[in-house]
């Protein structure tokens, strides 16, 4: 049975409309920009402009960190981008949500109280809180489920959301992810992971540069995004415009190293999730990267896809666009894949900006910095990969 | 003297319900002040009175209520 995407919310740096993001990124607009000036060294961040009070009453935040917040935005965006869902049984609905950290400003707040910690913090804090605050709004009472994966949760929650609809346990899936762990405390812990993207002064919007042979690491993001995925069957009989179909997934585990990335453990999954997809890999015409910008992590994504492109590796247009929007943690995946389904659906794909010379280890047809058509465009693929060695790819098609 | 005009104007700074909207013999549940809703509201009494507040009261339903309680500590407090 086919899934389709029916349904696009996001709450990102780029703001909260799919198509004006799509067209930011294409005009290669980043939303880096500094943050914390009182830390011992300069950091830069992409981060949400949001107003709560289109979402929440006053009263309604108690206890509501900014993680599910956002959550709770996006997911009902999406809801209504995808129409009038038709009728379906609460119990036939579910909730796929990714979240690497959780409340991370409600954990902060704790810490920094000098004792006096507010009483909901636990329930503001703990990772599923995003999901169970969707599921709230929307009275979801199928399965509500949160995906701590790192970088890969809001990729493994899409891909589990396909096959509980594609087994038909749910008829309507909210999938998705959530984060916003941008406090001082957390962003001094990413400092010291020695992963961040060195910030030259003046130089803060292009700090991140994917497969580029001065790259230094990447920047952090915040915000969510979800899709709303169906059968194609319901969406046909509902009249409901599709996006695209979500042809394939694939999840692998490297066990081979905590942190460091591994090109076999990523090809795997790659190659799961083409096969799924009944596609050949030079059926796949682009691929939104993991593409971090460190100098271990793109070489290896880039022997990865040569491993299963091989010669043809050359006719894949690749692109990392996390050099403009930053690095979304949990929510990562769910950006990047409504990015993905955009590129598919509009037939353009969206550049890797900041590559000023690509480095000779990473062998990749990068789309240029403005952009570009693809009018043939017929299936694209989104790669995220996690700390802890999990690798989960999505392949999408036009429907 | 009653602390349901100071608490009136917490409910209202912290949650934008107007005094007029809240009766105080009315249950609080009923206008959204859930039980997670009233435990963070009781942290910042305790915040905005400097006052300890006893632990979590179940009978206390209506901001009547409350506001004894409020005030037999703070009566506590000042002896």
């Amino acid at each position: 049975m086919p899934v389709v995407v029916t349904g696009l919310g996001a709450v990102v740096p780029h703001g909260d409309q799919p198509d004006a993001l799509f067209d930011a990124l294409l005009r290669g607009d980043s939303a880096l920009a500094p943050i914390f000036p009182e830390l011992p060294k300069p950091a830069v961040a992409a981060t949400v402009a949001f107003d709560e009070s289109r979402w929440f009453t006053k009263l309604q935040l108690a206890g509501v960190d900014r993680v599910s917040q956002l959550a709770v935005a996006a997911a009902d965006l999406a809801m209504r981008d995808a129409g009038a869902i038709g009728d379906v049984e609460p119990e036939r609905l579910g909730v796929f949500a990714g979240c690497g950290m959780g409340g991370a400003a409600a954990l902060e707040a704790a810490y920094r109280g000098g004792g006096r910690v507010p009483p909901l913090t636990i329930p503001a804090f703990m990772p599923n809180a995003p999901a169970a605050h969707v599921a709230l709004r929307h009275r979801v009472q199928g399965p509500v489920l949160t995906y701590s994966v790192a970088c890969a949760s809001s990729a493994v929650a899409i891909a589990e959301a396909a096959k509980a609809v594609q087994r038909g346990e749910v008829d309507v899936a909210i999938a998705g992810g959530s984060e916003a762990l941008i406090v001082p405390g957390v962003v001094l812990a990413w400092q010291a992971m020695q992963t961040l993207a060195t910030v030259r002064p003046g130089e803060e919007a292009s700090a991140v540069r994917p497969f580029s042979t001065d790259r230094s690491g990447f920047a952090l993001g915040e915000g969510a995004a979800f899709l709303i995925l169906e059968s194609a069957e319901r969406a046909r009989a509902r009249k409901a415009r599709v996006y695209a179909r979500l042809a394939g997934w694939g999840m692998s585990c490297d066990a081979t190293h905590l942190t460091k990335p591994d090109a076999p453990g990523q090809a795997r999954a790659m190659a799961q999730a083409v096969r799924q997809a009944g596609l050949l890999p030079r059926d796949v015409g682009y691929c939104n990267a993991h593409g971090t910008a460190t100098r271990i992590g793109d070489p290896v994504e880039s022997e990865a896809l040569a491993l299963l492109w091989g010669e043809g590796l050359g006719g894949l247009r690749v692109s990392s666009t996390k050099a403009l929007h930053g690095h979304l943690l949990g929510a990562a995946g769910a950006l990047e894949a409504l990015i993905t389904v955009l590129a598919l659906h509009r037939r353009e794909l969206p550049p890797n900006a900041h590559c000023t010379e690509i480095d000779p280890a990473c062998r990749l047809n990068l789309v240029g910095a403005r952009g570009e058509a693809a009018p043939a465009l017929e299936a694209a693929l989104s790669n995220s990969f996690a700390f802890g060695g999990t690798n989960s790819v999505l392949v999408f098609a036009r429907d | 003297m009653s602390s349901i005009q100071e608490l009136q104007e917490l409910i209202h700074e912290k949650y934008g319900i107007e005094p007029s909207a809240l009766d105080p013999q009315a249950s609080m549940r009923e206008k959204g002040l859930d039980s997670l809703a009233l435990v963070e509201f009781i942290f910042a009494i305790e915040d905005r009175f400097g006052i300890t507040m006893p632990d979590d009261d179940p009978n206390i339903d209506t901001l009547a209520e409350l506001a004894a309680v409020v005030d037999r500590v703070r009566a506590a407090q000042t002896t």
